[in-house]
């Protein structure tokens, strides 16, 4: 019986013209939008590689170069897109795209593309997101509130349930029906993208794919569920859609404001000003690289002769002031870890505040899981910082043991690397987050759609067992 | 039938519709709260500069304690000579604000997106590091702040919706319109005066939230001429609207006729219209990232230090003309190596502010793209001008910047033409380079 009542709504579907025209022309908008996203993340993964290659070249033309003054030169690294970026773009736009990477300091990413135009759209571009988050739930209600009202209103329902349809199966079937319609827009967008690019195809991508589906399909049909329990509870149709469209309103405008403005409060980050004054001051505990009078250098310096076995840093086969400057280093790393681990820290708890929310509104949830499984949220942002990171400390302590074990003798900062060690040292390599790495942080947020599926399941089971029209 | 009737009319039936009513004290809430944030941000924003500007004096009232005392070498650095100008500027912290504008209570804007202190030393450059905004919450960043502009751009349209989708639809389903039409000398002021009267009280429940706002903080002693604009465009974006949803209602038979269109509109004008320049300036004009500044701040600035002394002094000369009847300009050529290694500095500077110049050139290409949406593309109209209100629009911080090298140029210029010259600083001198 429930499929019978799927097959007649999807033709309703398709004989009204009215919306298989806005069907037709939300397919093609869905496709723009792919298209368009597309294009634009191809267009910058090439100024992404432009740059790379523009800068490791400049790194490559080092003909020759004291180590720490390489360390000081530096090098600078861009975030690359991801193929599923072009689905949800996330947190990309306002966290920057250059971070530079030098001796000494651990530094931000700058120059978001936010920070470089006037203010254009307050949702983001016109990505399929963009759509599927907000406009496809939106067309959703409309439906399932027509596919209940039509049937209330023309007398259907009652010859429907005169002819033996169960109550439950006329809910559920509309429900399912209206869900499938969803569903069917979803399964354009992710083919689409997968056709335009099969050959980037690998199992971490549709593996994510996969989850970004499941996860929109359990959220539309919440909000199909959720407009059929209030259409056919409700005697006033109009009450009943506009109960409906506050909830979109509430859940997808207001509340994603509010909670993240909320549970930052809650849960504060320090000033700019006062986390690099507190890293500043730590950092002034330890040894400066650069000061051979600072007292813990000369600590240092014994602790040096005395493994060496020689009586003055003249007589060391090294060069001392590069052990000085890694030793600055491991210092500095220690302290970065510990201020950007207390940062890390609260915006790890804000997240987990967030993710509570989800309780009382499922697109928070749907907003976690769309920007996580296409690679675009904080966690992600956050991974590929680390790896910036990561690299960073590699690079410095490369740059660090030419200067101590290269051939210089202490105190020789005019001695030069050869262009041949410059070119072997290793440029950047982002290797893209593995979803079974970070896979666990969105147990929470699915749990709590599935959690809203089950509510909503049971919601639709109470409508028919009370339904007016009976 | 008169207006007034006609309004008194509609004042019983908005009395008596509790969902109107909830709609309209929800609205006032919201803006209430929306204005609470930017206050909130106000008052973090000008803490953090009284902060910052006490150590800042304190830095300079310590550095003058040196000349006051006769004393040349810092405590803690023997070999710094403070007499020196070079010296006098490195060892001196200067920071250059961006101070809220009281108005920052009516729209946050761009304000979370860029730094609003920046410590200004001689190598300095409008585009360093430190120029980044406050820490933040990205993906709070993504989604932005509730504030007062955001409730009158996206929820006064749809407060709008609320209090009109049912005008004349109601009527038409009804069977009633016929009688109204005959009762009612035209049914077109009929029409009028009950969107009017919603469009009405709508309007007073913004200027009285507008009120309160500058009440919150300073606005009228600071900035009243913002407060005047607010209720301006405010004004005229609620007039824009009502105007759009009236010719909806009086084109349309039906409830759910009308309100689809009205959602349609809504939809159109803030996600999908915004949504579509924003990808598209993106696609013709990507993001910059900023090779140029890269190239100038590392290989050319490098290459300053390589540079043949009599190559470095033309161009010095061409900068600072009156270097060449400087004292140094006339001594041996150690001295004027020296001096010419302590202004490579102002090159580097000249370096930087050449290398900038594409970057904004692209940004500038880029908002005039935006620029031209406009006609088609109103809500991020109406955004930027609420921006500029509270000063908080990309230009506001582009001026920022532009104070920022004007202060990195005036300190260079100070160092360099104190260098050639030998001035020997003291007291004096040192409050004219900080406390003017």
């Amino acid at each position: 019986m429930m499929f019978q009542i799927i097959k007649n709504e999807w033709r309703f579907l398709i004989r009204s013209k009215v919306i298989l025209g806005a069907s037709l022309g939300f397919i093609a908008l869905l496709i723009v939008s792919i298209l368009l996203g597309n294009f634009q993340a191809k267009k910058q993964e090439a100024n992404y590689k432009e740059a790379k290659d523009f800068v490791r070249q400049q790194w490559n033309d080092i003909k020759e170069m004291n180590p720490h003054g390489a360390a000081h030169y530096g090098t600078y690294v861009f975030k690359p897109s991801n193929l599923l970026n072009s689905l949800d773009e996330g947190v990309n736009g306002v966290t920057g795209n250059i971070i530079r990477v030098e001796g000494h300091v651990q530094n931000e990413m700058v120059h978001s593309e936010a920070s470089q135009m006037q203010v254009v759209s307050k949702f983001g571009k016109l990505k399929s997101s963009l759509l599927l988050k907000y406009i496809v739930p939106l067309l959703l209600i409309f439906l399932a509130f027509h596919a209940v009202s039509v049937e209330k209103q023309s007398g259907r329902l009652k010859i429907l349930l005169m002819q033996g349809s169960k109550p439950s199966s006329i809910i559920f079937g509309k429900a399912l029906s209206i869900t499938l319609y969803g569903i069917g827009l979803l399964t354009v967008v992710v083919i689409t993208q997968s056709l335009l690019n099969f050959q980037n195809l690998d199992s971490e991508i549709i593996k994510r794919s996969a989850l970004f589906f499941i996860s929109y399909s359990i959220f539309y049909f919440v909000i199909c569920g959720l407009t059929i329990f209030f259409a056919s509870r409700w005697q006033n149709s109009t009450l009943a859609l506009t109960s409906m469209l506050s909830i979109w309103i509430l859940w997808t405008i207001f509340l994603p404001n509010i909670l993240l403005s909320s549970v930052e409060d809650w849960h504060p980050l320090p000033s700019r000003e006062q986390f690099k004054s507190a890293m500043k001051e730590d950092r002034s505990k330890g040894m400066d690289g650069h000061n051979s009078r600072d007292e813990r250098s000369k600590a240092f310096e014994q602790e040096i002769l005395q493994k060496y076995n020689v009586d003055t840093i003249a007589d060391l086969p090294i060069n001392f002031d590069g052990l000085r400057m890694q030793a600055d280093e491991d210092f500095g790393n220690k302290v970065w870890d510990k201020h950007f681990k207390e940062i890390r820290k609260v915006l790890t708890t804000q997240k987990r505040s967030l993710q509570l929310c989800g309780i009382v509104n499922p697109y928070l949830s749907l907003q976690n899981v769309s920007m996580g499984f296409t690679l675009s949220d904080n966690l992600h942002h956050h991974d590929f910082l680390a790896q910036v990171e990561t690299y960073r400390r590699r690079f410095i302590k490369i740059l660090n043991d030419e200067q101590t074990f290269g051939g210089s003798k202490t105190g020789q900062w005019d001695w030069k690397a050869s262009s041949d060690f410059y070119k072997s040292v290793p440029d950047f390599e982002y290797q893209p987050t593995a979803l079974s790495s970070v896979f666990r942080n969105y147990l929470l947020d699915l749990g709590l759609l599935v959690f809203w599926l089950f509510f909503t399941v049971f919601l639709l089971s109470r409508a028919s067992k009370k339904m007016p029209i009976l | 039938m008169k207006l007034l009737v006609l309004f008194l009319y509609e004042w019983k039936h908005f009395v008596r519709n509790p969902f109107k009513i909830v709609a309209v004290v929800l609205l006032a809430f919201v803006g209430f709260y929306g204005m609470s944030n930017g206050l909130s941000l106000y008052e973090r924003q000008t803490a953090e500069i009284n902060k910052i500007e006490t150590k800042v004096e304190k830095g300079q009232a310590e550095m003058l304690s040196y000349y006051e005392r006769g004393e040349k070498n810092l405590k803690d650095k023997p070999w710094v000579d403070l007499t020196q100008a070079h010296q006098a500027f490195r060892n001196t912290t200067v920071y250059q604000f961006k101070k809220p504008s009281p108005a920052l209570v009516y729209s946050i804007g761009q304000a979370e997106q860029y730094g609003f202190y920046k410590r200004v030393e001689l190598s300095s450059s409008p585009y360093d590091e430190d120029m980044a905004a406050e820490l933040a919450n990205p993906e709070r960043l993504q989604v932005g702040t509730l504030d007062f502009a955001f409730v009158v751009l996206y929820l006064l349209p749809l407060l709008l919706l609320i209090l009109l989708y049912n005008i004349k639809g109601a009527e038409a389903e009804g069977g009633s319109l016929k009688l109204i039409e005959v009762q009612a000398n035209s049914s077109f002021g009929w029409l009028v005066a009950r969107v009017s009267f919603y469009a009405f009280i709508v309007w007073m429940v913004l200027l009285g939230l507008i009120f309160c706002g500058a009440l919150l903080t300073p606005v009228f002693a600071e900035a009243s001429s913002a407060f005047l604009k607010m209720i301006f465009f405010t004004t005229a974006y609620m007039a824009f609207w009502v105007l759009i949803y009236f010719l909806i209602i009086r084109r349309g038979q039906s409830i759910i006729e009308n309100t689809l269109l009205m959602v349609g509109f809504w939809l159109l004008f803030t996600f999908i219209v915004p949504g579509v320049v924003h990808q598209w300036v993106s696609i013709s004009k990507p993001t910059t990232m900023m090779t140029e500044m890269i190239d100038a701040k590392r290989e050319k600035k490098d290459k300053l230090w390589e540079e043949e002394p009599a190559v470095l002094q033309e161009q010095l000369n061409n900068l600072f003309p009156a270097i060449t009847k400087s004292s140094i300009a006339q001594k041996e050529e150690r001295k004027r190596i020296q001096a010419q290694k302590r202004s490579i500095v102002a090159l580097a500077n000249e370096l930087m502010k050449s290398a900038t110049q594409p970057i904004e050139k692209q940004n500038k290409d880029r908002n005039e793209l935006i620029d031209f949406s406009f006609w088609f593309n109103p809500v991020s109209f109406f955004q930027n001008q609420l921006n500029r209100l509270s000063n908080t629009h990309y230009d506001d911080y582009q001026n920022y910047r532009q104070d920022i090298q004007q202060l990195i140029d005036k300190q260079i210029e100070l160092m360099v033409l104190d260098t050639w010259n030998e001035v020997s600083v003291d007291k004096k001198r040192y409050q004219e380079y900080f406390y003017q």
